[in-house]
């Protein structure tokens, strides 16, 4: 998750391109209602129906434009220019025509429509600026709630080449700055509906993102670390809030700032976007799984809502806008958005007890779900993104023969035909989707400090696990390890050794929830144990939890045998950066050959974001302890932070030299050649990290990544079916 | 304080240097993507509403606006054809504009008059370009072509005649002295893209740059590898950063999450205002330079407020 932006913009394409020609000029078709054939509408009939009666849009007068001074005619108006029924439209419009059109839309009853398909075809027939206008408001308000922009049936709109242009030129660039927080597929997807509807080729983005300098963002920080503790669903709202935060120094706002972001959706939300962010990358990939990126869509959307509970933004226009397009009456109350990823699975549940006839309506009624049409509408975006356009849905649908989807899906619930192979088959896509979340609940649970032992432990019943944990550790045989020294934890439940060293091997087997359990429960057995104390710093740091990292640290130098004088006990009750910095400088004064103290201080400046600093501290450590090689790939993940790639490749390396076996770093790797753009050669390195440790799923999702930027669709398979030896033999390094 | 309605959405507001009660403001119609644009030039009065003294309407959206130094009726617009078009309020709508510069081939995003060198102004382009203007030429006197993307604002530094700032979506903030056939410094200073740049009024090597980013940082071109200070607290990009003419740590700026942030970078605690009155993107802002604290802001809510520093900008 972490880098997931960086890496999927840096396939946005940005190529300017010139816009299609295939929109007749001036034309209003008239909407298409009831059982007008997807194709009729298509034909775009030109019409000279437009209107243009002087009604002003605007109450209050304004002079068409028209009537403006001639000296403007060296530069004449464009409009005008290209097509006076644009101008006279905008004229023409009735207010309440808009609130009619969009309540049309929604209106999942109008007969002739295969289900869930209505709102694909608005009866946008209004005076087209008046449509074209609260068209675009709907597109750029969709970034207060950062909910997917769904693209819409829009009449033919008479948009001449150079309005093309312009929408699709300033909408690109605009929403690169409106949706800055979201991924560039996001955006990409935002704009590419805006498109789509308005019938603009948009083949070449005529600016895509600025090329270059794309850095390595703060979330990279999330997953080069020693020991991020919570399930990967975590990492991606540490790294969501990294990216908040770039650049941030000052930790008092990082704290309020955390809280905030903290309490509103949490991190199981995040993980829901994460989720999507990364089927959206495969979305890219190409056609062969469009019902699945739909799916994703609407987990995004899903998530988006959870997350941001400002009223301000629920409140505005837009939102309102949209949730009478998705639904009609339904406001948002901003506490009831819930965190999407535990509730689905029940409400789905709910919904499937109460018979899938009444799917729809019980969709209606929750706010995850924003209501079965916008999620028909991602579904009918990816139909077209994904084939011509006469292809549409639709017709996708009817080959399927499904008359009523409703009953369809009611159908293959009920016969649990949910497996079908068939990439159309949204509906197991679905399923999928919430098998995932059902499995996400639990590894969620399972998180909070609770380990996870395996079946099958051969070491069980052994005579010495612990010897045998640390042998096989100093091996590197980490796999091996994490297995005696299960057996040698639930021999004897209170061995702080035995729980720590099996927190170090999943950490290095970049297992990084089963690591945090560990460290939790080494705590637990052994409050005082200095490296402990350090390992839970670290994670903290990692999550980018101040105040858990700070209280970890700082109990490390209390309980130090050196240290312990120079910390005054009443500090702990109310730690700030500051005061602990300062301690440790001058613990780091003290005895400046203690490399744990530079460790520390490393860690502290990495959480501070003083990343110079904290690659002085950690150089400063590795001289004392050069063989460290967890310590180099601190020192790497710093450098990677601080936007100098190649120099953290040279530090991992450094590590893997000492360590071979070190799937961390491997991945690390891959991630800091992903961070340059060398996504073949990341591949190679993700490769490696999952045949070492099969287990790793960040990696798993990193490779996809890499795999998809690097149009290495071919092998996407090889990825999702978690194929290593096709992969390995693809990829050698 | 008073507010104005706009019929299309704002994007920008400032305070005529000339009459504190003036001001122009720049509107698009929907939010500057397709359609049209309008200049309103408006008047505050003590008791009664905000009176529209004029309104020039364009064929595409107008992104900025700026006061001559040298006349009190004249003004610039930066308009979406790409287009700098002149209007003097001392004549009849008909011969408005009465100067329309067409050179630039994208976007013309933001103008900026020389207050030092009274008959000279900068303008800059979506297509990557700014350029040097006077009154009296039918062309431009420079074309400054270096950035590699959009420049979305270019400021003149407040005591160099030929000084000038620019920040640019390809995440650098340039420097640049108009004698010089290339820019004098290279700030990389944020890591996306930056959306706008002001100079300190009272010390004129500091600058402000804001970025999509979420900050503002402040810096010192004479020792420009540390910002010297990060100012955090927007929720979306920051969409405009200005210094305030009366005080020199002084900073307002707005953004696309909704609110206008008053700042002062030496202090501690620097988020010294937040003024949340917008209902959608704030993104014009300004400050008076003739009523001291007197701040005017507008944004795609199709309002214009202006109000006094530590005021409800809402109260009637």
């Amino acid at each position: 998750m972490a880098m997931r932006d960086l890496v999927t913009g840096g396939a946005a394409c940005a190529v300017p391109g010139s816009s299609s020609s295939s929109n007749p000029l001036g034309a209003l078709a008239n909407a298409l209602i009831g059982s007008s054939s997807q194709k009729e509408r298509l034909q775009e009939i030109p019409t000279s129906a437009l209107n243009s009666s002087g009604n002003n849009l605007y109450a209050g007068g304004v002079d068409p434009l028209s009537a403006l001074p001639g000296s403007e005619l060296e530069h004449p108006l464009h409009q005008q220019n290209k097509g006076s029924e644009f101008i006279n439209g905008f004229h023409a419009a009735n207010d309440n025509r808009l609130a009619e059109v969009w309540d049309g839309i929604q209106n999942p009853q109008i007969p002739h429509f295969p289900p869930g398909q209505p709102q694909l075809q608005p009866e946008l027939n209004g005076p087209p600026q008046r449509v074209l206008s609260s068209f675009l408001h709907s597109f750029v308000n969709s970034s207060h709630g950062g909910v997917p922009f769904g693209p819409t049936q829009l009449p033919v709109l008479g948009l001449s080449e150079g309005d093309k242009r312009c929408i699709r030129d300033r909408s690109s660039i605009m929403a690169r700055h409106i949706f800055a927080d979201r991924s560039e597929d996001f955006i990409n997807g935002q704009v590419n509906a805006l498109l789509s509807s308005l019938e603009i080729d948009n083949q070449g983005m005529a600016r895509g993102p600025m090329p270059g300098r794309y850095p390595e963002l703060e979330q990279y920080w999330g997953e080069s670390q020693a020991m991020p503790p919570r399930p990967h669903g975590a990492d991606g709202w540490a790294d969501e809030f990294a990216q908040h935060r770039a650049g941030q120094g000052d930790p008092n706002a990082w704290a309020l700032s955390f809280e905030r972001q903290h309490g509103t959706g949490g991190w199981a939300s995040e993980f829901e976007h994460e989720q999507s962010q990364m089927a959206s990358v495969g979305q890219m990939a190409g056609p062969n799984i469009p019902s699945l990126a739909a799916m994703e869509q609407t987990r995004m959307l899903a998530h988006t809502l959870a997350q941001n509970n400002n009223p301000k933004f629920q409140n505005s226009k837009f939102l309102q806008f949209v949730s009478k397009m998705s639904r009609g009456e339904l406001t948002i109350e901003d506490n009831q958005v819930k965190p999407a990823s535990a509730d689905w699975a029940n409400e789905y549940q709910q919904q499937y007890n109460a018979g899938p006839s009444s799917w729809a309506d019980q969709f209606a009624h929750e706010q995850v779900s924003r209501a079965p049409e916008r999620w028909a509408d991602d579904f009918a975006n990816e139909r077209v993104h994904h084939g011509p356009v006469d292809e549409q849905w639709v017709n996708e649908f009817s080959k399927l023969e499904v008359n009523d989807w409703a009953d369809e899906f009611g159908r293959q619930v009920g016969e649990g035909i949910l497996g079908d192979d068939s990439a159309d088959n949204w509906a197991s896509a679905y399923d999928e989707y919430l098998n995932e979340q059902a499995v996400l609940k639990e590894k969620s649970d399972s998180s909070r400090g609770v380990y996870v032992f395996s079946d099958l432990n051969p070491y069980v019943g052994h005579p010495e696990p612990l010897k045998e944990g640390q042998e096989l550790f100093r091996k590197g045989l980490l796999s091996e390890a994490v297995l005696a020294l299960e057996a040698e934890v639930l021999k004897n439940p209170d061995n702080a050794e035995g729980w720590r060293l099996l927190g170090v091997a999943h950490a290095e087997n970049d297992d990084d929830q089963q690591a945090i359990a560990s460290m939790m429960r080494a705590h637990e057995a052994d409050p005082t144990n200095l490296e402990v104390l350090l390992a839970l710093g670290v994670s903290h740091t990692n999550e980018l939890e101040q105040q858990a990292a700070l209280k970890y640290l700082y109990s490390w130098l209390r309980n130090h045998p050196m240290y312990g004088k120079i910390a005054p006990p009443e500090l702990s009750d109310s730690l700030y950066y500051a005061d602990v910095a300062r301690t440790f400088n001058e613990a780091a004064q003290m005895s400046p050959e203690d490399a744990d103290v530079h460790i520390v201080l490393g860690v502290l400046y990495n959480l501070s974001r003083e990343y110079d600093k904290a690659i002085e501290s950690f150089q400063t450590a590795l001289k004392l302890k050069p063989r460290d090689y967890s310590l180099w790939n601190k020192l790497g993940a710093t450098q990677a932070n601080s936007v100098q790639s190649a120099d953290a490749i040279y530090a991992y390396q450094h590590a893997l030299d000492l360590k071979p076996n070190y799937v961390r770093a491997w991945a690390n790797m891959g991630i800091s050649y992903a961070n340059q753009g060398m996504y073949e050669d990341s591949i190679r390195y993700y490769v490696r990290a999952l045949a070492m440790n099969p287990k790793a799923d960040n990696a798993w999702q990193y490779l996809r990544i890499s795999l998809s930027c690097a149009s290495r669709n071919d092998m996407m398979e090889a990825c999702d079916s978690r194929n290593l030896d096709v992969l390995q033999k693809e990829f050698p390094l | 304080m008073p507010v104005f309605k706009t019929p299309f959405n704002g994007y920008s507001v400032k305070f005529s240097p000339f009459y504190e009660q003036r001001l122009a403001v720049a509107t698009s119609q929907n939010f500057g993507i397709l359609g049209n644009g309008r200049l309103h030039v408006i008047d505050l009065s003590p008791a009664g509403p905000i009176a529209e003294i004029a309104a020039f309407d364009t064929a595409d959206g107008v992104y900025d606006v700026s006061w001559s130094e040298s006349h009190d009726s004249l003004l610039i617009a930066a308009v979406a054809d790409g287009s700098v078009k002149l209007y003097d309020l001392s004549l009849p709508p008909t011969s408005n504009p009465v100067r329309s510069l067409s050179e630039h081939t994208r976007e013309t995003h933001s103008v900026d008059y020389n207050s030092v060198r009274r008959d000279s102004f900068i303008s800059s382009s979506w297509d990557d370009t700014i350029k040097l203007w006077t009154i009296d030429r039918p062309t431009s006197v420079r074309t400054f072509k270096e950035h590699a993307y959009c420049v979305y604002s270019a400021a003149w530094n407040p005591r160099h005649a030929d000084v000038f700032a620019s920040a640019s979506g390809d995440c650098t903030a340039r420097i640049w002295d108009v004698r010089e056939p290339g820019s004098n410094m290279i700030l990389p200073a944020h890591e996306f893209e930056i959306l706008s740049c002001d100079w300190n009024k009272y010390d004129d090597a500091v600058i402000a740059t804001s970025s999509v980013d979420k900050s503002i940082k402040v810096w010192d071109v004479r020792n420009y590898r540390v910002p010297v200070a990060v100012l955090n607290g927007h929720g979306y990009a920051v969409r405009k950063v200005k210094f305030s003419p009366h005080r020199g740590s002084v900073i307002v700026s707005c953004s696309y999450d909704m609110s206008v942030c008053m700042w002062d970078y030496m202090v501690e605690d620097s988020l010294i205002g937040r003024y949340d009155h917008h209902t959608e993107f704030a993104v014009g802002v300004d400050m008076s330079v003739l009523v001291e604290g007197l701040l005017a802001s507008t944004g795609w809510d199709e309002l214009v407020y202006v109000w006094q520093h530590g005021t409800d900008p809402k109260a009637p």
